[in-house]
């Protein structure tokens, strides 16, 4: 048994799941950021 | 233990799905995301700063 890692994906599983992470994250970031400011044109909470 | 490399961040970030597997994990991490932000919502409406605030 080659060197494994504990979640038994390979480093360039890794490198290449973490992008599409990344991309989806900030996505979503991205939209969490856009409702905010809506929240905040229509009715600021201070 | 103390011989163990520090992480560098954010570059070594992807090392995480070395240790935590996507195919088991990507979807109860994305179900707990939810359920917080169900929380929040939960919350900034019961004090008031609904629709109507």
């Amino acid at each position: 048994m080659a060197e494994q890692s504990l979640s038994g994906l390979t480093d360039q599983q890794a490198k290449e799941f973490h992008e599409q992470f990344k991309v989806t994250y900030t996505a979503f970031v991205g939209l969490a950021a856009l409702a905010h400011l809506f929240v905040i044109a229509a009715n600021p909470w201070w | 233990m103390s011989d163990v490399a520090k992480p560098k961040n954010p570059e070594d970030d992807w090392k995480i799905w070395l240790v935590v597997n996507p195919a088991t994990w990507l979807m109860p991490i994305l179900f707990t995301v939810l359920a917080i932000a169900i929380a929040v919502h939960w919350v900034v409406f019961a004090v008031g700063l609904g629709w109507s605030a």
